[in-house]
């Protein structure tokens, strides 16, 4: 390598001279290649949509869902996704920008999804984050809740349950809490 | 001649082979000098950087910078060790800097203050070799890839050496990298384990040990009741805070073992940090960035694992490139193209290119998508581009990242236009 | 229990906070033993010749900074040379205005500024001056450090200094890309704390429950009839012994032992999963799944904790008996009685309610707290049949039950010397065979402390240094006398391997390399740490490092 440098070195030194006047240019980073291939292999659906509120960032958006079946059915959900520097190492961060009525969504819009954090790997993608996020609304699952009563109301009485939803979902009160009117 | 007795011992290294060095090496004073004209970076000069400084100082380097944008802690004294109660607060590189500086006479470093971002591919041009003792990385991949991009093929003194260090405890690594030739940082993501998470759920409903009492205290309970103050892990009053959550969180489900140094650790990610094992990983780092200066000896390839609870183990091997590493698997080509085109004629074009016929590329700069093929609306978002000239776009010179949904690995090209 | 529950918020001290990154590995009672200790450093032995001043002592100086940072009570340093100009190339604890002053004298002064709550003194003579005058002199410190390479006799009597009273020493040597050190303990020298891997220590005894968790496990009969919830909520350790109890049932009241067994035991366990759920399966099930191979073993004890049990020590205490023998021959004792040793009572995290999660925990660990007992009424009792006075506190019991299960004893061996015992020179000669083997270094080491002592006794001129005849020489002698004894001879290959080592070192005449020597120091610190602590397991007892190639290897000489 010492060889190679001291030929080298007058050469560079004009050219470093050069290239310090030059305008700062930067390269796209790992987690934003790695977020223009995720996205391209995306599959949607057509109860899914996105959003960008700036095109050129690529690595926070919005997710829609929208089910067409199961007890979340008419409603619209609305989620933001912050991707940082260190992705794939790191997972996405997903919240909810609603407050809902869901056992694995707490008033704050945490959500508890396995894929988004004790079970990350980078192998992982977006779209099976996206595809877990989907499951949540057609099977809400009681056994691990971040909102225990919701989880407590499916476990104890599905019909409740299922009114529940309904009711927080056009905007009304549940055991007292007031959540956001969703629906679509 | 004061100056050469000074350094007998490093300059006999230098001036005689050995049975190891390159045969081809001429040692002598047009190594020393090579040596001394080294301009060499040392990215943090914490735990790490603090050894790399002076080991740096004692091997003949004359021209050192430093980078770190830390201030310093208390809790860095019992390794840290150009840092004293009294520096307390003052910024890292310049306290370290100034110390070893005045320490060793002859040597002269040039502290930043700041975040290894704020710096351009100009700035790192500069060096011949770069010395990371960092503890983040994300900051790791970030120099790598900068590294990495910067490589030209024409010019071979664009490719810098980087040396990197890390420690855990008893445990640490020192690995080599040559950009674009070797394994690259990212080529080695997978050897730093993921930080252990604990399901929310459990967090939230069902904790079992005092450290998800914690992590309730500092994720849920802070929330829910003092949102509107950033958490600090700094702020002993935060922590203090989330501590007695924490702890009345253990009483109401009967789990022993809370501790404020535990709250401390979780909330802060703490990785427990001694001077030996940060000494010895500096020393690995500095050693091969004498060799690589000066041809002296042979270089490692290219990592060293490092484990010091049960005697002394190294393990040394060679971690292989991965051929589909989104970093150094494909490096940027030069491409000549009329600026005049539309995009959509650049697109064409990249179809017809016979080393990778990308048909249904999405494609962006750093800070532009430029064209982005799905999902739908971000497809509508970017359509328009397709008609204006690539001058409109960017810059002569600027580099494009392609992805093509045929292909694993995606393409970067540094578009210049003719 | 009261005490699990700390009522009031207490932050930590200004000394937590400063030694906080290294409690985390040590604690406080490592942190103890340190802050007690005196460490001794003897970093050079007189001029090599007129114009060298000896040994420039940088891996002496390095491992003490790294001791002084971590928070060592004080430290010694033995060092009669006088600061040269090429000292200041090598050694970061010295300065230009230290040109020409004791060397002992300026390295003490800028290693205290590290630390304030360190004291430090020191000697500008010979370590030979001070033995003349005040012959226990080592036996008030804890370790001693030796700069080599060191004339022979001096590391003798050094050497034998420090063993009658039980101090053990580190012999450091670091040449140019290379460096080496021994480490010389005690005749027998036991650890308890050694901080294995925590999955290695995990003892569950699924295989024979104690009453009070057979009972546990007793609970859940009704297990099928469990709801969904609760059913995906049973721990993990209670499952397995569900389903051993199910297995005997058709077994012949026999447990799964050997591997197919066991894989068939857990097909069982994981088709009784209920699968008819959304996530198709239940975690605490492939908890239990995952655990089968693992933790269905029957209890055996360690090979290295039954030759503890069997030693001399172990087996005849007496009145003066260590403390840590006197508990080893009750834990062994305990061991005889059960067949197993005192439950370390930890359980793992596992899927479970909170509640269930905390009540399984408390049947380990009133378990454990029984068998501590049980350990604690044999202490007893011999303590009294052999009339020690002074009871062993229980916290030092409590900790070795905990940790038994790998307890180490290290037996000592003196600084070894290629001439020294027959041992020694039958593994260097196995060595010697393996060309991937460090030992040329060593014995290309122990060429240039002959050198050195020929130079110091006056037997060779200064320039033998880097004398190709006498190292060639005196490297012969060495061969011979490891040759001799009815083994074969050293093969050519082996030689020309030692010549390069010697002439890696030949090529510095003697002369540190400060990044080797810092690392060095880095090495030997760490197991200065190990030593004072009696926390973790020190080397036993020679590490070579090759600075050319970044390896090192350990060997038992």
């Amino acid at each position: 390598m010492l060889k190679i440098w001291s030929m080298k070195q007058q050469q560079q030194q004009a050219e470093n001279a050069e290239g310090a006047a030059g305008k700062k240019k930067k390269k796209v980073t790992a987690a934003q290649l790695r977020v223009q291939r995720d996205l391209q292999e995306l599959t949607l659906g057509n109860t899914m949509k996105m959003a960008f509120p700036d095109k050129d960032d690529i690595l926070n958006f919005t997710l829609t869902i929208e089910p067409d079946e199961g007890m979340y059915k008419g409603g619209s959900f609305v989620f933001t996704f912050a991707v940082n520097q260190n992705f794939p190492h790191d997972p996405p961060k997903v919240k909810c920008t609603q407050k809902i009525y869901h056992p694995n969504i707490d008033l704050e819009g945490n959500v508890c999804l396995n894929i988004l954090r004790e079970d990350w790997k980078p192998v992982l993608n977006l779209n099976a984050v996206i595809v877990g996020m989907q499951f949540l609304f057609l099977e809400p699952n009681a056994s691990d809740p971040l909102n225990k009563e919701a989880a407590e109301d499916l476990r104890q009485n599905r019909d409740m349950f299922k009114r529940n939803i309904r009711a927080s979902m056009g905007g009304g009160s549940v055991r007292g809490v007031q959540f956001d009117k969703v629906l679509r | 001649m004061a100056t050469a007795d000074r350094w007998t011992h490093l300059y006999k290294v230098l001036s005689k082979s050995g049975p190891f060095s390159d045969p081809d090496w001429v040692p002598g004073d047009e190594t020393i000098k090579s040596l001394e004209e080294s301009k060499i970076l040392v990215i943090g000069a914490g735990g790490l950087g603090c050894e790399i400084l002076k080991n740096l100082a004692l091997s003949g380097f004359k021209d050192i910078h430093v980078i770190d944008m830390d201030t310093i802690d208390i809790s860095n004294l019992n390794r840290q060790f150009l840092f004293r109660q009294s520096d307390i607060g003052k910024p890292k590189a310049e306290v370290a800097a100034a110390f070893v500086e005045k320490r060793v006479k002859g040597v002269k470093i040039t502290p930043y203050v700041g975040k290894i971002q704020d710096k351009d591919e100009g700035y790192y041009m500069q060096f011949k070799i770069v010395v990371c003792g960092l503890d983040s990385i994300e900051a790791r991949r970030w120099i790598n890839s900068t590294l990495v991009g910067m490589v030209d093929m024409d010019n071979p003194e664009s490719l810098k050496p980087l040396i990197d260090g890390g420690t855990e405890g008893f445990k640490g690594q020192a690995r080599v990298i040559l950009p674009s030739l070797t394994s690259c940082i990212e080529c080695q993501l997978d050897m730093h384990a993921p930080r252990p998470a604990v399901p929310l759920c459990t967090i939230a409903t069902i904790p079992r040990q005092p450290q998800h009492c914690i992590e309730w205290a500092h994720q849920i309970a802070w929330q829910d009741k003092r949102k509107d103050d950033a958490f600090d892990s700094d702020d002993m009053e935060h922590i203090g805070w989330v501590y007695n959550a924490a702890l009345e969180r253990s009483k109401e489900f009967n789990i022993p073992g809370v501790t404020f140094q535990m709250a401390q650790g979780v909330v802060k990610n703490i990785i427990p940090a001694i001077a030996s094992t940060n000494a010895v990983i500096a020393a690995a780092t500095t050693s091969e960035a004498l060799k690589i200066a000066t041809s002296c000896n042979p270089f490692l390839e290219n990592y060293m694992m490092y484990a010091g609870e049960e005697g002394v183990y190294t393990y040394t091997f060679e971690a292989e490139k991965k051929s589909d590493c989104p970093v150094c698997g494909n490096l940027a080509r030069k491409l000549t193209v009329n600026g005049d085109f539309t995009l959509e004629e650049f697109i064409e074009m990249l179809g017809e290119r016979p080393e990778a016929q990308l048909k249904k590329p999405s494609l962006r700069t750093e800070e532009k998508t430029l064209y982005q093929r799905f999902p739908p609306q971000l497809e509508e978002q970017t359509r328009a581009n397709l008609k204006l000239k690539l001058r409109d776009l960017l810059t002569s010179g600027q580099e494009v990242a392609v992805s093509d949904p045929a292909y694993t690995i995606d393409f970067r090209f540094q578009l210049v236009f003719a | 229990m009261a005490s699990d529950f700390p009522q009031t918020q207490v932050g930590p001290s200004s000394k937590e906070r400063k030694y906080d990154r290294q409690l985390r590995l040590w604690a406080a009672s490592g942190q103890q033993a340190l802050e007690e200790s005196r460490v001794l450093l003897v970093n050079s032995d007189g001029p090599w010749g007129d114009k060298s001043t000896g040994v420039s002592g940088v891996v002496g100086v390095e491992t003490l900074k790294n001791l002084v940072l971590p928070g060592i009570g004080g430290f010694t340093i033995v060092d009669p040379a006088v600061v040269t100009e090429p000292d200041l190339g090598v050694n970061f604890f010295l300065e230009d205005e230290s040109l020409g002053k004791s060397r002992a004298e300026e390295t003490c002064r800028l290693l205290k500024e590290l630390n304030p709550d360190v004291e430090g003194s020191f000697y500008s003579k010979t370590i030979a001056e001070i033995l003349k005058e005040e012959p226990d002199f080592v036996s008030q410190y804890r370790l001693v450090l030796l700069s080599g390479p060191i004339k022979h006799s001096s590391l003798q009597s050094l050497c034998s200094a420090a063993k009658t009273p039980g101090v053990p020493v580190l012999y450091t040597r670091s040449v140019g890309f290379y460096s080496a050190f021994s480490l010389q303990l005690p005749a027998v020298f036991p650890i308890v704390e050694t901080h294995p891997d925590p999955e290695s220590t995990q003892d569950l005894r699924l295989l024979n429950p104690w009453p009070e968790l057979a009972e546990a496990e007793a609970s859940i009969s009704n297990l099928d009839s469990l709801d969904d919830h609760h059913h995906g909520h049973v721990p993990y350790v209670l499952l397995l012994l569900h389903y051993l109890e199910t297995w005997k049932k058709t077994h012949n009241g026999n447990l799964p032992l050997n591997y197919k067994e066991k894989t068939e035991f857990r097909d069982l366990v994981r088709s009784s999963a209920r699968t008819n759920n959304p996530q198709g399966g239940e975690e605490n099930y492939d908890e239990a799944v995952a655990a089968v191979l693992k933790s269905l073993n029957p209890f055996s004890l360690r090979s290295s904790t039954r030759e503890i049990f069997e030693l001399d020590e172990c087996k005849n205490l007496t009145a003066s008996s260590p403390e840590f023998w006197v508990i080893a021959s009750a834990v062994s004792e305990f061991y005889e009685q059960h067949k197993v040793l005192p439950l370390p009572g930890s359980l793992p995290d596992m899927k479970a309610q909170s509640a269930d999660y905390v009540s399984l925990q408390n049947i380990y660990k009133t378990k454990a707290r029984k068998d501590i007992a049980d350990v604690t009424k044999i202490i007893r009792r011999t303590e009294s049949q052999l009339g020690r006075s002074v009871e062993i506190p229980e916290k030092d019991i409590e900790v070795f039950c905990k940790n038994a299960s790998h307890i180490q004893v290290i037996r000592g061996r003196d600084i070894p010397q290629v001439d020294g015992d027959a041992q020694t020179q039958k593994r260097i000669r196995t060595e010697l065979n393996n060309d991937e083997s460090l030992i040329p270094i060593f014995i290309a080491f122990q060429v240039l402390d002959i050198v050195v002592t020929g130079i110091q006794e006056g037997k060779y001129p200064e320039g033998s240094l880097d004398d190709e005849a006498v190292w060639s020489s005196e490297l012969d002698r060495i061969l011979g006398a490891l040759a001799s004894d009815n083994s074969p001879p050293i093969d050519d290959d082996a030689r020309d391997r030692i010549l390069e080592a010697a002439r890696e070192l030949r090529r510095t005449e003697g002369g540190e390399i400060h990044n080797i020597s810092s690392l060095t120091g880095g090495l030997v610190a760490q197991e200065s740490l190990k030593v004072i602590t009696r926390q973790y397991v020190p080397l036993d007892n020679t590490c070579i490092f090759n600075g050319i190639r970044s390896s090192s290897a350990m060997y038992n000489l």
